[in-house]
Protein backbone atom coordinates (compact mmCIF):
# COMPACT_ATOMS: atom_id res chain seq x y z
CA UNK A 1 0.00 0.00 0.00
CA UNK A 2 1.40 3.39 -0.87
CA UNK A 3 1.15 6.41 0.90
CA UNK A 4 -1.71 8.97 -0.08
CA UNK A 5 1.11 11.06 -0.56
CA UNK A 6 2.19 8.92 -2.80
CA UNK A 7 -1.17 8.41 -4.93
CA UNK A 8 -1.33 8.39 -8.37
CA UNK A 9 -4.50 10.38 -9.48
CA UNK A 10 -5.09 11.06 -13.11
CA UNK A 11 -5.83 14.50 -14.49
CA UNK A 12 -5.42 14.61 -18.11
CA UNK A 13 -7.16 12.44 -20.77
CA UNK A 14 -5.27 11.07 -23.76
CA UNK A 15 -6.79 13.51 -26.20
CA UNK A 16 -6.12 16.12 -23.87
CA UNK A 17 -2.49 15.18 -24.43
CA UNK A 18 -2.59 14.57 -27.54
CA UNK A 19 -3.77 18.58 -28.62
CA UNK A 20 -1.77 19.40 -26.07
CA UNK A 21 1.75 18.51 -27.67
CA UNK A 22 0.01 18.52 -31.41
CA UNK A 23 0.16 22.38 -30.33
CA UNK A 24 3.09 22.33 -28.67
CA UNK A 25 5.32 20.78 -31.14
CA UNK A 26 4.20 22.63 -34.30
CA UNK A 27 4.45 25.44 -32.01
CA UNK A 28 8.48 24.66 -30.99
CA UNK A 29 8.59 23.83 -34.76
CA UNK A 30 7.43 27.54 -35.43
CA UNK A 31 9.85 29.08 -33.37
CA UNK A 32 12.61 27.28 -34.58
CA UNK A 33 11.70 27.96 -38.52
CA UNK A 34 10.36 31.33 -37.94
CA UNK A 35 13.53 32.23 -36.01
CA UNK A 36 15.83 30.77 -38.74
CA UNK A 37 13.47 33.58 -40.81
CA UNK A 38 13.70 36.24 -38.63
CA UNK A 39 17.74 36.42 -38.06
CA UNK A 40 20.14 36.01 -41.19
CA UNK A 41 22.35 34.19 -38.56
CA UNK A 42 20.21 31.07 -37.70
CA UNK A 43 19.63 30.53 -41.80
CA UNK A 44 22.41 27.94 -40.73
CA UNK A 45 19.30 25.81 -39.04
CA UNK A 46 17.78 25.21 -42.80
CA UNK A 47 20.29 22.63 -42.95
CA UNK A 48 18.49 20.60 -41.29
CA UNK A 49 15.79 20.88 -43.99
CA UNK A 50 17.75 21.24 -47.02
CA UNK A 51 17.77 24.96 -47.79
CA UNK A 52 15.44 27.72 -46.73
CA UNK A 53 13.22 26.85 -49.20
CA UNK A 54 11.79 23.64 -47.19
CA UNK A 55 12.53 25.31 -44.20
CA UNK A 56 9.72 28.04 -44.92
CA UNK A 57 7.59 25.49 -46.28
CA UNK A 58 7.66 23.54 -43.29
CA UNK A 59 6.71 26.73 -40.92
CA UNK A 60 3.44 27.00 -43.54
CA UNK A 61 2.22 23.53 -42.93
CA UNK A 62 3.16 23.34 -39.20
CA UNK A 63 1.09 26.56 -39.13
CA UNK A 64 -1.59 24.60 -40.27
CA UNK A 65 -1.13 21.82 -37.99
CA UNK A 66 -0.42 24.62 -34.97
CA UNK A 67 -4.50 26.20 -36.13
CA UNK A 68 -6.28 22.86 -36.14
CA UNK A 69 -4.62 22.23 -32.37
CA UNK A 70 -5.85 25.32 -31.28
CA UNK A 71 -9.27 25.17 -32.50
CA UNK A 72 -9.62 21.56 -30.67
CA UNK A 73 -8.00 22.94 -28.13
CA UNK A 74 -9.89 26.66 -27.45
CA UNK A 75 -12.87 24.56 -26.52
CA UNK A 76 -11.68 21.94 -25.16
CA UNK A 77 -10.38 23.79 -22.22
CA UNK A 78 -12.51 26.99 -22.33
CA UNK A 79 -14.57 26.08 -19.95
CA UNK A 80 -11.99 25.07 -17.30
CA UNK A 81 -9.48 27.58 -18.28
CA UNK A 82 -10.94 30.46 -19.77
CA UNK A 83 -13.12 32.00 -17.43
CA UNK A 84 -11.85 33.75 -14.20
CA UNK A 85 -13.41 32.81 -11.33
CA UNK A 86 -13.42 33.49 -7.66
CA UNK A 87 -9.73 33.60 -6.01
CA UNK A 88 -8.04 34.13 -9.48
CA UNK A 89 -7.87 37.84 -8.71
CA UNK A 90 -6.24 37.31 -5.19
CA UNK A 91 -3.96 34.16 -6.73
CA UNK A 92 -2.66 36.82 -9.75
CA UNK A 93 -1.73 39.66 -6.86
CA UNK A 94 0.08 37.09 -4.58
CA UNK A 95 1.99 36.20 -8.11
CA UNK A 96 0.42 32.72 -7.48
CA UNK A 97 3.02 32.63 -4.58
CA UNK A 98 6.00 32.39 -6.79
CA UNK A 99 7.89 35.21 -6.22
CA UNK A 100 8.17 36.66 -2.71
CA UNK A 101 6.86 34.06 0.01
CA UNK A 102 2.93 35.34 0.37
CA UNK A 103 0.91 32.90 2.50
CA UNK A 104 -2.23 34.37 1.76
CA UNK A 105 -1.97 32.27 -2.04
CA UNK A 106 -5.82 30.62 -2.51
CA UNK A 107 -5.87 27.08 -3.73
CA UNK A 108 -6.20 26.95 -7.38
CA UNK A 109 -8.69 25.01 -9.09
CA UNK A 110 -8.37 22.73 -12.18
CA UNK A 111 -6.05 25.87 -13.71
CA UNK A 112 -4.61 28.33 -11.55
CA UNK A 113 -5.43 32.24 -12.75
CA UNK A 114 -1.64 32.09 -14.06
CA UNK A 115 -2.33 29.20 -16.13
CA UNK A 116 -5.26 30.57 -17.22
CA UNK A 117 -3.57 33.85 -18.46
CA UNK A 118 -1.81 31.32 -20.55
CA UNK A 119 -4.16 29.51 -22.09
CA UNK A 120 -6.22 33.10 -22.91
CA UNK A 121 -2.80 34.44 -24.42
CA UNK A 122 -2.41 31.10 -26.29
CA UNK A 123 -6.14 31.84 -27.94
CA UNK A 124 -5.66 35.61 -28.57
CA UNK A 125 -2.39 35.05 -29.66
CA UNK A 126 -2.65 32.23 -30.86
CA UNK A 127 -5.44 33.15 -33.39
CA UNK A 128 -3.89 36.26 -34.52
CA UNK A 129 -1.04 34.32 -36.01
CA UNK A 130 -3.58 32.01 -37.77
CA UNK A 131 -5.38 34.92 -38.79
CA UNK A 132 -2.09 37.25 -39.99
CA UNK A 133 -0.16 34.25 -41.37
CA UNK A 134 -2.78 33.06 -43.29
CA UNK A 135 -3.14 36.92 -45.02
CA UNK A 136 1.00 36.91 -45.52
CA UNK A 137 0.89 33.42 -46.88
CA UNK A 138 -2.55 34.60 -49.83
CA UNK A 139 -1.27 38.13 -49.62
CA UNK A 140 -2.10 38.56 -53.30
CA UNK A 141 -5.88 37.86 -51.95
CA UNK A 142 -5.43 40.77 -49.64
CA UNK A 143 -5.55 44.75 -49.39
CA UNK A 144 -1.87 46.14 -49.52
CA UNK A 145 -2.14 48.08 -46.47
CA UNK A 146 -3.83 45.09 -44.51
CA UNK A 147 -1.04 42.37 -45.89
CA UNK A 148 1.54 45.02 -44.26
CA UNK A 149 -0.18 45.38 -40.54
CA UNK A 150 -0.19 41.89 -40.43
CA UNK A 151 3.30 41.42 -40.53
CA UNK A 152 3.66 43.22 -37.42
CA UNK A 153 0.75 41.47 -35.77
CA UNK A 154 2.56 38.26 -36.57
CA UNK A 155 5.44 39.54 -35.10
CA UNK A 156 3.91 40.73 -31.76
CA UNK A 157 2.16 37.48 -31.71
CA UNK A 158 5.76 36.05 -32.13
CA UNK A 159 6.66 38.10 -28.72
CA UNK A 160 4.12 37.61 -26.68
CA UNK A 161 3.69 33.42 -27.17
CA UNK A 162 7.56 33.39 -27.20
CA UNK A 163 8.04 34.83 -23.68
CA UNK A 164 4.65 33.37 -22.04
CA UNK A 165 6.41 29.57 -23.42
CA UNK A 166 9.50 29.79 -21.75
CA UNK A 167 7.33 30.58 -18.23
CA UNK A 168 5.23 27.50 -19.18
CA UNK A 169 8.20 25.01 -19.67
CA UNK A 170 10.00 26.17 -16.45
CA UNK A 171 6.75 25.80 -14.62
CA UNK A 172 5.59 22.63 -15.87
CA UNK A 173 8.63 21.28 -15.34
CA UNK A 174 11.84 22.02 -13.15
CA UNK A 175 9.80 25.24 -11.66
CA UNK A 176 7.13 22.74 -10.30
CA UNK A 177 8.28 19.40 -9.72
CA UNK A 178 5.58 16.92 -10.50
CA UNK A 179 4.22 18.58 -12.96
CA UNK A 180 5.66 17.34 -16.41
CA UNK A 181 3.90 13.64 -15.75
CA UNK A 182 0.43 15.42 -16.02
CA UNK A 183 1.13 15.34 -19.81
CA UNK A 184 3.04 13.12 -20.62
CA UNK A 185 1.27 10.14 -18.69
CA UNK A 186 -1.66 12.42 -17.34
CA UNK A 187 -0.73 11.22 -14.18
CA UNK A 188 0.07 13.25 -11.14
CA UNK A 189 1.03 12.32 -7.48
CA UNK A 190 -2.07 13.36 -4.52
CA UNK A 191 0.32 15.76 -2.70
CA UNK A 192 1.32 17.46 -5.89
CA UNK A 193 -2.41 17.72 -6.47
CA UNK A 194 -3.06 18.93 -3.01
CA UNK A 195 -0.09 21.30 -2.82
CA UNK A 196 -0.66 23.35 -6.30
CA UNK A 197 -4.72 22.52 -7.46
CA UNK A 198 -5.86 22.16 -3.82
CA UNK A 199 -9.75 23.57 -4.48
CA UNK A 200 -9.82 21.21 -7.40
CA UNK A 201 -8.72 18.31 -5.43
CA UNK A 202 -11.46 19.25 -2.72
CA UNK A 203 -14.15 18.98 -5.50
CA UNK A 204 -12.80 15.94 -6.36
CA UNK A 205 -13.01 14.65 -3.30
CA UNK A 206 -16.30 15.92 -3.06
CA UNK A 207 -17.94 14.33 -6.27
CA UNK A 208 -16.24 11.03 -5.45
CA UNK A 209 -13.77 10.94 -8.34
CA UNK A 210 -11.58 10.64 -5.92
CA UNK A 211 -11.77 8.33 -2.98
CA UNK A 212 -8.67 9.34 0.01
CA UNK A 213 -7.58 6.46 2.21
CA UNK A 214 -7.40 8.36 4.96
CA UNK A 215 -9.84 6.29 6.70
CA UNK A 216 -9.16 3.00 6.00
CA UNK B 1 32.60 53.76 -61.97
CA UNK B 2 33.43 51.04 -59.62
CA UNK B 3 32.74 50.55 -55.77
CA UNK B 4 31.40 53.86 -55.68
CA UNK B 5 27.68 54.92 -54.95
CA UNK B 6 26.24 55.51 -58.33
CA UNK B 7 23.09 57.26 -59.36
CA UNK B 8 21.24 56.50 -62.42
CA UNK B 9 18.87 59.69 -63.91
CA UNK B 10 15.78 59.11 -65.47
CA UNK B 11 14.70 62.50 -66.89
CA UNK B 12 11.17 62.46 -67.64
CA UNK B 13 11.25 65.45 -69.93
CA UNK B 14 13.62 63.72 -72.65
CA UNK B 15 11.62 60.37 -72.40
CA UNK B 16 9.88 59.85 -76.25
CA UNK B 17 8.35 56.21 -74.85
CA UNK B 18 10.54 54.26 -77.69
CA UNK B 19 10.45 51.57 -75.10
CA UNK B 20 14.36 50.92 -76.26
CA UNK B 21 14.59 50.37 -72.71
CA UNK B 22 12.17 47.62 -71.69
CA UNK B 23 13.95 45.70 -74.42
CA UNK B 24 17.35 46.44 -73.85
CA UNK B 25 16.78 45.12 -70.19
CA UNK B 26 15.13 41.82 -71.41
CA UNK B 27 18.15 41.28 -73.87
CA UNK B 28 20.85 41.68 -71.28
CA UNK B 29 18.71 39.88 -68.45
CA UNK B 30 17.78 37.03 -70.25
CA UNK B 31 13.93 38.10 -70.03
CA UNK B 32 11.36 36.15 -72.15
CA UNK B 33 8.52 38.39 -73.52
CA UNK B 34 5.46 37.78 -72.29
CA UNK B 35 2.26 37.45 -74.45
CA UNK B 36 0.19 40.25 -74.17
CA UNK B 37 -3.05 41.89 -75.64
CA UNK B 38 -3.80 45.26 -76.62
CA UNK B 39 -5.37 46.62 -73.71
CA UNK B 40 -6.36 50.19 -75.68
CA UNK B 41 -2.69 51.74 -74.07
CA UNK B 42 1.15 51.56 -75.67
CA UNK B 43 1.82 50.52 -72.42
CA UNK B 44 2.86 46.92 -72.71
CA UNK B 45 2.87 44.86 -70.69
CA UNK B 46 0.55 46.70 -68.61
CA UNK B 47 2.13 46.39 -65.54
CA UNK B 48 5.04 45.63 -63.89
CA UNK B 49 6.20 41.52 -64.37
CA UNK B 50 8.85 38.82 -63.16
CA UNK B 51 10.28 39.12 -66.31
CA UNK B 52 9.64 42.65 -66.80
CA UNK B 53 11.61 44.84 -64.90
CA UNK B 54 11.47 48.00 -66.29
CA UNK B 55 8.25 49.45 -67.73
CA UNK B 56 7.16 53.02 -69.58
CA UNK B 57 4.18 54.44 -68.23
CA UNK B 58 1.80 56.26 -70.59
CA UNK B 59 -0.40 58.91 -68.74
CA UNK B 60 -2.76 61.34 -70.12
CA UNK B 61 -2.72 64.34 -67.99
CA UNK B 62 -4.16 67.71 -68.33
CA UNK B 63 -2.17 69.96 -66.53
CA UNK B 64 -3.03 73.20 -64.10
CA UNK B 65 -3.34 75.37 -67.28
CA UNK B 66 -5.57 72.78 -68.78
CA UNK B 67 -3.15 71.81 -71.38
CA UNK B 68 -3.29 68.14 -72.30
CA UNK B 69 -0.13 66.23 -72.21
CA UNK B 70 0.85 62.61 -72.59
CA UNK B 71 3.40 61.54 -69.88
CA UNK B 72 5.63 58.63 -69.98
CA UNK B 73 7.53 57.67 -67.20
CA UNK B 74 9.86 54.80 -66.71
CA UNK B 75 9.53 52.78 -63.91
CA UNK B 76 11.55 50.35 -62.19
CA UNK B 77 13.34 49.69 -58.80
CA UNK B 78 14.36 52.67 -57.28
CA UNK B 79 16.97 51.35 -55.19
CA UNK B 80 16.48 52.48 -51.86
CA UNK B 81 19.00 53.43 -49.51
CA UNK B 82 17.08 52.38 -46.61
CA UNK B 83 15.69 49.70 -48.53
CA UNK B 84 12.20 48.22 -47.47
CA UNK B 85 12.67 44.79 -49.33
CA UNK B 86 16.60 44.39 -48.14
CA UNK B 87 15.26 44.76 -44.18
CA UNK B 88 12.68 41.71 -44.73
CA UNK B 89 14.35 39.49 -47.41
CA UNK B 90 14.83 36.01 -44.31
CA UNK B 91 17.44 34.99 -46.53
CA UNK B 92 19.40 38.29 -48.04
CA UNK B 93 18.51 37.23 -51.55
CA UNK B 94 17.93 41.27 -51.75
CA UNK B 95 21.09 42.77 -50.40
CA UNK B 96 23.04 46.10 -50.97
CA UNK B 97 25.88 46.00 -53.52
CA UNK B 98 28.97 48.02 -53.19
CA UNK B 99 27.34 50.56 -55.55
CA UNK B 100 24.45 51.42 -53.05
CA UNK B 101 21.77 49.84 -55.47
CA UNK B 102 19.84 46.35 -54.34
CA UNK B 103 20.55 43.55 -56.00
CA UNK B 104 18.87 40.36 -56.07
CA UNK B 105 20.35 36.55 -56.13
CA UNK B 106 17.72 33.80 -57.34
CA UNK B 107 19.54 31.43 -55.42
CA UNK B 108 18.66 32.47 -52.23
CA UNK B 109 15.40 33.59 -53.16
CA UNK B 110 12.66 31.62 -51.16
CA UNK B 111 8.89 32.87 -52.71
CA UNK B 112 8.45 33.87 -49.39
CA UNK B 113 7.04 36.95 -50.96
CA UNK B 114 8.16 39.40 -48.02
CA UNK B 115 9.50 41.95 -50.46
CA UNK B 116 5.95 42.63 -52.31
CA UNK B 117 4.30 44.23 -49.59
CA UNK B 118 7.41 45.67 -48.13
CA UNK B 119 8.28 47.62 -51.12
CA UNK B 120 7.25 51.38 -51.19
CA UNK B 121 7.32 51.64 -54.60
CA UNK B 122 4.82 48.28 -55.55
CA UNK B 123 8.04 46.56 -57.72
CA UNK B 124 9.29 43.19 -56.79
CA UNK B 125 7.38 40.13 -58.79
CA UNK B 126 6.55 36.65 -57.85
CA UNK B 127 6.97 34.06 -60.80
CA UNK B 128 4.41 31.24 -59.95
CA UNK B 129 6.38 29.10 -62.03
CA UNK B 130 9.98 29.48 -60.28
CA UNK B 131 8.48 30.83 -57.17
CA UNK B 132 11.00 33.44 -56.98
CA UNK B 133 10.51 37.49 -57.63
CA UNK B 134 12.41 39.37 -59.96
CA UNK B 135 13.25 42.58 -60.33
CA UNK B 136 15.68 45.14 -61.45
CA UNK B 137 19.31 44.70 -60.30
CA UNK B 138 20.56 47.93 -62.08
CA UNK B 139 22.64 45.42 -64.49
CA UNK B 140 25.14 44.54 -61.26
CA UNK B 141 27.01 42.70 -63.84
CA UNK B 142 27.62 45.51 -66.19
CA UNK B 143 28.13 47.98 -63.35
CA UNK B 144 30.59 45.65 -62.18
CA UNK B 145 32.16 45.13 -65.77
CA UNK B 146 32.31 49.58 -65.93
CA UNK B 147 29.64 49.28 -67.92
CA UNK B 148 26.11 51.07 -67.94
CA UNK B 149 23.07 49.22 -66.69
CA UNK B 150 21.40 48.10 -70.87
CA UNK B 151 18.95 50.67 -70.12
CA UNK B 152 21.10 53.83 -70.22
CA UNK B 153 23.11 52.29 -72.93
CA UNK B 154 20.34 51.79 -75.00
CA UNK B 155 18.26 55.22 -74.65
CA UNK B 156 18.21 56.96 -77.92
CA UNK B 157 17.48 60.59 -75.98
CA UNK B 158 19.75 61.09 -73.15
CA UNK B 159 16.75 60.62 -70.88
CA UNK B 160 18.93 58.15 -68.93
CA UNK B 161 22.28 58.14 -67.71
CA UNK B 162 24.24 57.32 -64.71
CA UNK B 163 27.23 58.58 -62.47
CA UNK B 164 28.48 58.92 -58.91
CA UNK B 165 26.09 60.26 -56.77
CA UNK B 166 26.36 63.61 -55.68
CA UNK B 167 27.14 64.37 -59.54
CA UNK B 168 23.90 62.99 -60.14
CA UNK B 169 22.06 65.08 -57.79
CA UNK B 170 23.66 67.81 -59.00
CA UNK B 171 22.90 67.41 -62.47
CA UNK B 172 19.11 66.49 -61.94
CA UNK B 173 18.92 69.91 -60.07
CA UNK B 174 20.55 71.73 -62.77
CA UNK B 175 18.11 70.04 -65.02
CA UNK B 176 14.80 70.73 -63.07
CA UNK B 177 15.70 74.25 -62.84
CA UNK B 178 15.93 74.35 -66.46
CA UNK B 179 12.88 73.09 -67.09
CA UNK B 180 11.16 75.41 -64.45
CA UNK B 181 7.42 75.48 -64.06
CA UNK B 182 6.47 72.55 -61.50
CA UNK B 183 9.75 70.48 -62.59
CA UNK B 184 11.24 68.97 -59.71
CA UNK B 185 13.75 66.12 -58.35
CA UNK B 186 12.78 63.14 -57.14
CA UNK B 187 14.18 59.93 -55.02
CA UNK B 188 17.26 62.01 -53.60
CA UNK B 189 15.22 62.91 -50.18
CA UNK B 190 13.63 59.81 -49.03
CA UNK B 191 14.40 56.26 -48.01
CA UNK B 192 17.72 57.50 -47.44
CA UNK B 193 17.68 58.52 -50.93
CA UNK B 194 17.10 56.23 -53.85
CA UNK B 195 19.79 55.18 -56.39
CA UNK B 196 17.33 55.95 -59.16
CA UNK B 197 16.35 59.88 -59.45
CA UNK B 198 13.35 61.14 -61.50
CA UNK B 199 13.41 64.56 -63.26
CA UNK B 200 9.84 65.07 -63.02
CA UNK B 201 8.32 67.95 -65.52
CA UNK B 202 4.86 67.83 -63.99
CA UNK B 203 3.99 66.90 -60.39
CA UNK B 204 4.43 64.18 -58.41
CA UNK B 205 1.03 63.83 -58.46
CA UNK B 206 0.53 63.71 -62.19
CA UNK B 207 2.11 59.96 -62.59
CA UNK B 208 -0.41 57.42 -60.91
CA UNK B 209 2.08 54.71 -58.69
CA UNK B 210 4.08 57.74 -57.78
CA UNK B 211 3.92 57.46 -54.09
CA UNK B 212 4.22 61.71 -52.93
CA UNK B 213 6.35 60.59 -49.95
CA UNK B 214 7.86 56.90 -49.65
CA UNK B 215 8.73 55.37 -47.14
CA UNK B 216 9.77 52.29 -44.74
CA UNK B 217 5.81 51.41 -44.36
CA UNK B 218 5.54 51.66 -40.42
CA UNK B 219 4.50 47.92 -39.79
CA UNK B 220 7.83 46.99 -40.80
CA UNK B 221 9.56 49.69 -39.21
CA UNK B 222 7.54 47.64 -36.32
CA UNK B 223 7.89 43.91 -37.07
CA UNK B 224 11.79 44.57 -37.85
CA UNK B 225 12.94 47.88 -35.51
CA UNK B 226 10.69 46.94 -32.66
CA UNK B 227 9.35 43.71 -31.83
CA UNK B 228 12.06 41.57 -33.59
CA UNK B 229 14.25 42.85 -30.70
CA UNK B 230 11.62 42.63 -28.28
CA UNK B 231 11.31 38.68 -28.94
CA UNK B 232 14.71 38.31 -28.19
CA UNK B 233 14.58 40.38 -25.06
CA UNK B 234 11.25 39.20 -24.15
CA UNK B 235 11.62 35.73 -24.60
CA UNK B 236 15.69 35.81 -22.98
CA UNK B 237 13.93 37.90 -19.91
CA UNK B 238 12.27 35.01 -18.75
CA UNK B 239 14.54 32.74 -19.32
CA UNK B 240 17.05 34.82 -16.77
CA UNK B 241 14.11 35.05 -14.83
CA UNK B 242 13.23 31.56 -14.45
CA UNK B 243 17.16 30.08 -14.10
CA UNK B 244 16.50 33.18 -11.06
CA UNK B 245 13.79 31.77 -9.59
CA UNK B 246 15.20 28.63 -9.70
CA UNK B 247 18.69 28.98 -7.74
CA UNK B 248 17.17 32.01 -5.45
CA UNK B 249 13.65 30.88 -4.79
CA UNK B 250 13.53 27.47 -5.53
CA UNK B 251 11.32 25.05 -7.32
CA UNK B 252 7.85 24.45 -5.94
CA UNK B 253 7.61 20.91 -4.48
CA UNK B 254 4.94 19.16 -3.63
CA UNK B 255 4.63 18.93 0.03
CA UNK B 256 4.08 15.31 0.84
CA UNK B 257 1.12 14.58 3.10
CA UNK B 258 2.95 11.23 4.37
CA UNK B 259 1.22 12.20 8.02
CA UNK B 260 -2.21 11.44 7.21
CA UNK B 261 -2.19 8.80 4.70
CA UNK B 262 -0.51 7.02 7.10
CA UNK B 263 3.48 5.32 7.06
CA UNK B 264 3.14 2.22 5.46
CA UNK B 265 4.32 1.38 2.35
Amino acid sequence: MKTQGAQIVTVTNGFERLVHWSLALSCIVLFLTGLAMMFHTLNALSMLTGGMYNLKQIHNYSGIVFAVSLFIAIPMWWAEAGRFEEGDRQWISALGGYIGHSKHVPEAGKYNAGQKLFFLAVVVFGLCMVVSGTVMWLQAKFDLSLVRWMYALHALGFTVIFAFFFVHLYLATIGVPGSASAMLTGKTTYAWLKTNHGKWLKELEKTGLIKTNTKK
Amino acid sequence: MSNMELVKMIDLSRCTACRGCQVACKQWNELPASKTKNWGSYQNPADLEWNTWTLIRFQEYVDAKGRFKWLFRKDGCMHCTDAACVKVCPTQALYHTEFGTVAFDPERCIGCKDCIPACPFNIPRFNEQTKKIGKCDLCLSRLRANKPPACVLSCPTGALSIGPKAEMIEKAYKRAKALGEGASVYGDKFVGGTHVIYVLPEPVSAYPGLPENPSVPLPIILWKDVLKPASVIAGGGVLAAAFLHYILHGPKRPVEDTQEGGSEI
